[in-house]
Parts: structure tokens; sequence; C-alpha cells
């Protein structure tokens, strides 16, 4: 096995002084989505956080492409190609959809590809390209959520991180963004994946982990994971 | 014609005279116009110099709205573009105008020092923390000025030719100061609306946990707009420099005006701002017939309380839509 475009290895951190993750260690294939699943405060969130550097890691170590990026900051995370779509959209609200996308593409490397990346945007959404200068605080929660998916684009993401997909979204909406995901994943994108819908989740994913109060409780091959009695009772609530 | 421009009244406006008896031909309606004329000429002024007020509270009021830092040392970043501005002109003989350009270069340069040192640290801390650190400022730079300068008056002496109204006369200084500060708030608003820089500071601004996420250098981008709200003060300070005789303490005064325009013209809207500061001038203007100066202030605060009550975002705030 080639080794994983992104590794993250014993990762510690909290906020405060209270300590979320407790060694936490993923490793993230080129080309494959990994999910990562767990209760509600288990330590999800936290973990993107920590990955990107908008959380500094207390402990641990991780690798972005070979290169150890561990005390790297998230906007530098970005520009060298690990995105992440936070928890709760967080888009540019007064902001219209043209500058939410400029903005996805303001580090020097999605600079050069801006206007082609906006039109593959804007063909996964064509939604957003009606409404190009919109303010995006005037948007529906499923329109908000597009915007963030294609703002993340922009970007040119190596590895795409999703926190949260589905949230506060109507089935159809989450099934459509689904197979978006899928698009995606087939034109070669890596995925991290945190979604509270386990059953697409793990159905789009290679790999998964669970997790429970800041550690990894236990991880496999999808399929494998979505089968074991002890993980679906205990965490996933199915 | 060369005025010592320190013979004007302390607020230096140009002090109306209904002089009725030096004119025995007049009919009996020619002092009410003459008076009106004076009132009208009056808020005219104010205008003008209401524009250069609005430049300087566009420097705070940017700062403000990006990083919610209340940036005390304002008045000192004002007072140091007066000095700028003199000392070019008296040390190299430098056109007052053309010294616009290094005096805002100087400015960016204090104010993204200022940023690292004084700044930084105490962003998205409790509001009381960056009030202390740029006060602290503030006090370093004004007792350093007065090492250098004391307190005594100083103007810079440039007298453009403009035209005449009744008994007021217009300095080409008043126009050309408030032409200068329409050109900085236009470009500011262009700079922030299309270019890059300007756009990730609006970026920042709205949410900055999404711009460091999209890349964009947060804290980087936050030392820059520092820097350009201080580049804004000391503007205004030059400008200043060319209409009235100053003092290391001037700045003081016009901080304070730049809190009651910052309110007029909306808290964090640098376009706002300058609408606020030509109201304030016209207010000004428009009393200065009637009252004793040292009314002003006094009137001015009451205003800004009055506003605050009844108008928490301010007068002309964009109301966020939605
Ligand atoms: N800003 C914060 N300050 C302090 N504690 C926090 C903060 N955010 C999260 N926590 C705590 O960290 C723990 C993990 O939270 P995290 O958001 O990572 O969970 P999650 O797995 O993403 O949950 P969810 O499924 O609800 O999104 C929780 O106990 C939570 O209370
Ligand atoms: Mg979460």
């Amino acid at each position: 096995m080639t080794e994983p475009i992104l590794t993250i290895t014993d990762l510690e951190t909290g906020y405060g002084d209270v300590q979320v993750l407790w060694g936490v260690s993923l490793q993230v294939p080129a080309g494959r989505v990994t999910t990562i699943i767990g209760a509600n405060g288990a330590g999800k969130t936290t973990t993107l956080y920590g990955t990107m550097g908008w959380l500094r890691p207390w402990r641990g170590r991780i690798a972005l492409k070979g290169e150890d990026v561990t005390h790297l900051p998230a906007w530098a995370k970005t520009q060298r190609g690990l995105v992440l779509i936070p928890e709760g959209r967080q888009l540019f609200n007064t902001m219209t959809v043209d500058e939410n996308l400029d903005m996805g593409a303001f580090s020097p490397r999605a600079r050069r590809g801006r206007e082609i990346n906006r039109q593959r945007v804007f063909s996964l959404f064509p939604r957003l390209q009606e409404r190009r200068r919109q303010q995006a605080g005037t948007f529906s929660g499923g329109e908000q959520q597009m915007l963030a998916v294609g703002r993340g684009l922009m970007a040119e993401p190596d590895v795409l991180m999703i926190d949260e997909l589905s949230l506060g979204l109507s089935p159809l909406l989450t099934q459509q963004l689904f197979i978006t995901l899928k698009t995606l994943k087939q034109q070669g994108l890596t995925i991290v994946l945190v979604e509270q819908n386990v059953h697409l989740a793990l159905a789009l994913s290679d790999y998964a982990y669970v997790l429970a109060e800041g550690r990894v409780f236990a991880e496999g091959p999808a399929h494998e994971v979505a089968t074991r009695s002890d993980i679906r009772t205990a965490y996933l609530g199915l | 014609m060369i005025v010592s421009r320190s013979q004007h009244n302390t607020n230096n406006k140009l002090v109306f005279r209904p002089d009725g008896e030096d004119h025995p031909s007049e009919s009996e309606h020619e002092p009410e116009r003459r008076f009106m004329l004076g009132l009208f000429a009056s808020m005219l002024d104010g205008v003008l110099v209401g524009a250069v007020y609005g430049l300087a509270a566009s420097g705070l009021t940017l700062i403000w709205g990006v990083m919610d830092v209340i940036n005390l040392t304002h008045g000192a970043m004002v007072t140091m573009g007066m000095f700028g501005v003199y000392l070019l002109f008296t040390e190299t003989g430098l056109n007052p105008y053309a010294a616009l350009v290094p005096v805002a270069a100087l400015g960016f340069v204090a104010g993204v020092v200022v940023y690292w040192t004084a700044v930084h640290r105490v962003v998205g801390r409790p509001p009381l923390m960056s009030l202390l650190t740029t006060f602290a400022v503030n006090l370093m730079v004004i007792g350093t000025g007065t090492i250098l300068w004391s307190t005594s008056p100083y103007n810079v002496d440039v007298n453009l030719p403009g035209f005449s109204l009744g008994d007021y006369t217009f300095t080409g200084n008043h126009l050309l100061a408030a032409l200068a500060a329409l050109i900085i708030a236009g470009g500011l608003s262009l700079f922030l609306g299309r270019t890059r820089l300007g756009k990730a500071i609006r970026a920042v601004a709205g949410n900055r946990m999404a711009a460091e996420l999209m890349g964009i250098p947060s804290s980087q981008v936050l030392a820059r707009a520092f820097g350009i709200g201080i580049a804004l003060a000391a503007l205004a300070g030059a400008l200043i420099a060319t209409l009235f005789p100053f003092t290391v303490l001037s700045g003081g005064s016009y901080e304070l005006k730049s809190f009651v325009v910052t309110v007029l013209g909306g808290l964090g809207n640098p376009t706002g701002a300058l609408a606020g500061g030509i109201l304030l001038g016209l207010m000004e203007g428009g009393l200065t017939p009637f009252i004793t100066v040292s009314w002003i202030p006094v009137i001015e605060f009451a205003l800004f309380v009055a506003v605050l009550i009844a108008f928490p975002h301010g007068l002309f705030a964009r109301r966020p839509r939605r």
C-alpha cells in the first residue's frame, strides 16, 4: 500500500484547559472516502479543527503528502491542499455568491484555476449560478450548504474534509449532495467525511473510524463497520 | 494673501461679521440677507471640513468593524499626520498635498507595527484589553510628541486662493482638503469592494475562522487593515493641518469627533463615516454663527448619546439584510 496522503498520529488537543482528544490516529489514503463517525460530543469536529490547526495540536503529528505540517496555521494547510468545509457552513454572509467563491480561491495555487473551478462548481450546483450576485446570508439552508461545498472546491483541495454535510437539510437535498460527493469521489478526490447520517456516510465510504470520548474506538472497512453489532448498538444508534 | 492662521478664533471657523453699520446705504432687508448668506456660507464650510472629519472617522470605524477593537491611538495618529505634513513641508519644502503620500505610507507602517506590538494578542479578547493597550500606545506617542514639540501651536503656512461669498472667504485649502477627503474615501470604498486584499479584509471581518479555512492568513490581513486605518487617521490629520493651527494635543478632539461621526455613520461602516462627517460638519457650521464655539463639543456629545440611544447601530447603519 502506498503512503496515505494524510496521516494523523496520536493527536491530542482541546479547548482552553479542557482536553477533548486523547491520542487520535487516522490514516487517509489518496482517492478514497474515509469517514469518522461517533456519538454527539465524541470529538469529531475537534479532530478536524486540530488537524487543520484552527485548534493548536497539543501533542501528536500531522503529515500531509509526506510533509510534517503539525504546527502550520490553518491557512497554510489550506494553501497546501488540505481543505475543511466546517460545521455550520460559516459563509461570508454579507458577500455575494461570486465573492464567497473568490474567497475559496484565495490561495495562489487555487487562483490560477479560479474561473475553470467556478464553472465546475456551477455545473455541480446550477442554482448557485442563477444567484451569483445574491448575498449568501439571504440563502436557504440548502443553498448555503451548496455554496459552502462550492467554496471548498474552489480551494482546489487534495484532501477535502467535510463536517456535517447534511445538518439541517431535507432528505431529498441530502441525497442530492451525496450524489455530488459520489461524483467527486469518482473524479478521484480524497474525502474525509464526518456525518450524522451514518447510513449514507458508510454507503459512500471505503474506510470508517468510530470515535468515542476522544479516542478511536474501532476502525475498519466501511461495510464491515456497518455490520458490527456492537458498534451499531453502542455508537451508531442503528 | 498670506494670513497667519493663528489669528482666527479657537476653532478657526471663518468669523461671521454682521457689520451692518459700515454700510449706511444698505436697504432695510440687507442685514437679514447678509445674515442668511453668512449662515449658508458657514454651513457650506462645515460640509467641507466635515468631509475631513469623515475621513478621520473612516479609519477608526474600519478598525472597529474589522477586528472589534476600539483604537484609542486614533487621536495620536491624527496628530502624527499633522506633524508629519508640517515637518515634510518645513524641513524639505515638499508641497503639503504631495506630502500626503509619504504621510499615508508612514501611517501604514506605524499601524502595522502597533498592530503586532499592542493589538495582535488582544484581538478577540474582552474589549477592555484592547482599550488599555491602545491607550498605552496613545500615551507613549503623545508623550514623545510633547517632548519633541511641546504643546505650543504650529501651523502649515499655505494659503491657496479660493472664492468669496458675502463676508466669507473660502480658501483653496478648504476646497482641496474636502476634495482630497472625498477622493480618499472613494478609493477606500473601491479598495474594499474590488481588490484582493480589500475582499480578504471583509472576509476576515465577516468570519475569521472561515477566512483562515479558505487559506487567508487572517493575522496578516488584520495587521494590514490596522495599517490602513492608521494611514487614514494620519491623512485626515495632514489635511486638518492645512486648515487650522494645531498642537500635539489636537488629535484628541478629532478622536472624539470621530466617535460621534462613527455613531452617526454606522459602526464599522467606512462609507457611512463620510456621510456622518459631513452631517457633523454641517451641524457645526449651522451652529457657529449663533453660539460660542466652546458649546460645540457639549452639543456634539449630547447628540452622540441621543443617537446611540435611539439608533444603537448608527443613523446610516447598513441593516443586515434578511
Ligand atoms: N468551543 C468549545 N469549548 C469547550 N468545549 C468544547 C467546545 N467545542 C466542543 N467542546 C467539547 O468538546 C467535546 C467534543 O466536541 P466536538 O464538537 O468535537 O464533538 P462532535 O463529535 O463533533 O459532536 P457533534 O456530533 O455534536 O458535532 C464535547 O464534549 C464538547 O462539549
Ligand atoms: Mg461536530
